[in-house]
């Protein structure tokens, strides 16, 4: 079946199979920042953003995102992406590096549509992420710093 | 996840899905697609997708006192919503917020959530203890039913052959009512070991509306009736919390899994029923 969807920025149309994932779609149209994890919606490596909301590809079908806006990492160049970037690498908020596509996505997602989060705020974002290797801690730091360089204060007043 | 996926349609009515669900091969409604993305199944199925069925409203009417929230609505566009935290001081919003995590929210449907029970649902012990009723179109007409009567086993016939269209919720009067929800779960995100939700109405200093509701007991949340009704017409105490507490620890029907003991879920139980009542109590103190 045809599926047609704008892809970081560009529309596109694919051929795919009608229970073919969007993950697996994305992975075999270059987009290799969309990682194959847990493939059960646990541990967001697959993240991307539908529309500008944070979801896992991995329990999307790819027929569901017909019509939609798809941003994968690949397709992130804004200065709010240069700063998340930029933070993470300053805060060592990135060890082996599988998760990080995945963090980039949902704290772009929290940065976007909250631009001064809370701690709590900011954790509660990461919720659907794992790392194995920081603890965390060096993730919502970079994040704090990026809310603060964009103009936010990473207190969570509103 | 669903191996043998032969087609996938996108019907532009109700009639029409229901007709392609009306077909001989095994057929399924999708909107958010997290539970089917989650069923481990190699039989052919075919999908139809509800999300452009126009079923995605949130409207907060307050002339007749109720929010409607249409079956396609994302979870975090409710936890979101100004209309869903203007429910009893935020406890739908915040009870929500609950589930899963960000992702998962906002990809999972208020409607997938009733359509497929799981045993683990917050959402059903959230709505059961506010007054919710579910609209669903059977037939060639829209009809509803009382959120609490939607699994009885009668009723699973017509629900198989009907598409949910969404949920009206009876805005309770603010002040002398309060709910809370409480979860226990191994992680933030997981899935719920078990979850309870209770609201109380309280005229004068005693209960004059009560529900509760438990689930994950490891079964599909419940209300417990017997409770409710010994609960009504008490003084609100903290020796009520804990004598209720106790009570619904014995009455609740429970039972062990891979998660928890049966015992273990009994003192859960008992422990989570005193703590909301507790807090309702304080809560209700501090409105009057």
């Amino acid at each position: 079946m045809k599926v047609e969807f704008e892809l970081n920025g560009k529309e596109q149309k694919f051929d795919v199979k009608p229970g073919e994932v969007l993950l697996d779609l994305l992975r075999d149209n270059g987009c290799k920042s969309v990682k194959r994890g847990c493939e059960t919606g646990d541990c967001g490596a697959c993240m991307v953003l539908v529309n500008g909301r944070a979801m896992t590809s991995c329990t999307l079908f790819a027929a569901q995102v017909d019509g939609k806006e798809i941003r994968t990492v690949e397709g992130m160049e804004d200065n709010l992406t240069d700063q998340l970037k930029q933070f993470m690498l300053e805060a060592g908020a990135v060890q082996c590096g599988f998760c990080t596509p995945g963090v980039l996505i949902s704290a772009y997602s929290l940065l976007t549509h909250n631009k001064n989060p809370s701690e709590e705020e900011i954790k509660a974002a990461l919720d659907g992420n794992l790392c194995r290797c920081t603890g965390y801690v060096k993730q919502i730091d970079a994040i704090k710093e990026t809310a603060d360089s964009i103009g936010g204060s990473s207190d969570g007043k509103k | 996840m669903l191996r043998n996926v032969k087609d996938y349609h996108y019907p532009g009515s109700l009639d029409e899905a229901l007709s392609l669900d009306n077909r001989e091969s095994r057929s399924f409604f999708i909107a958010g697609g997290t539970a089917l993305a989650l069923s481990d199944s190699s039989r052919p199925v075919e999908l139809i997708d509800v999300s452009r069925l126009g079923l995605n409203d949130l409207e907060l009417d307050r002339e007749n006192g109720n929010l409607k929230i249409g079956a396609s609505t994302r979870i975090q566009r409710v936890v979101e919503s100004g209309a869903a935290r203007s429910v009893l001081g935020g406890f739908l919003s915040e009870s929500l917020e609950e589930i899963g995590s960000y992702p998962i929210r906002n990809a999972g449907t208020l409607g997938g959530s009733l359509v497929r029970p799981f045993p683990w649902s917050d959402i059903i012990p959230i709505l059961s203890v506010l007054e919710t009723e579910v609209f669903y179109y059977h037939e060639g007409n829209e009809k509803t039913r009382e959120l609490s009567r939607l699994y009885e086993s009668d009723f699973r016939s017509t629900l198989n052959s009907s598409i949910i269209e969404g949920v009206s919720i009876s805005l309770p009067e603010e002040g002398n009512t309060a709910a809370k929800f409480m979860k226990f779960s191994r992680s933030e995100f997981d899935v719920a070991s078990l979850n309870l939700a209770c609201r109380l109405t309280v005229e004068g200093g005693y209960i004059s509306k009560a529900k509760l509701s438990i689930g994950a007991r490891p079964m599909t949340g419940e209300r417990i009736p017997a409770l409710e009704d010994n609960l009504v017409g008490k003084k609100l105490t903290e020796e009520l919390a804990k004598k209720s507490g106790k009570e619904a620890g014995e009455s609740a029907e429970l039972r062990g899994d891979e998660k928890l003991g049966q015992e273990y879920r009994e003192q859960l139980v008992k422990k989570m029923t005193e703590e909301a009542i507790t807090e309702i109590m304080k809560e209700v103190a501090n409105e009057s």
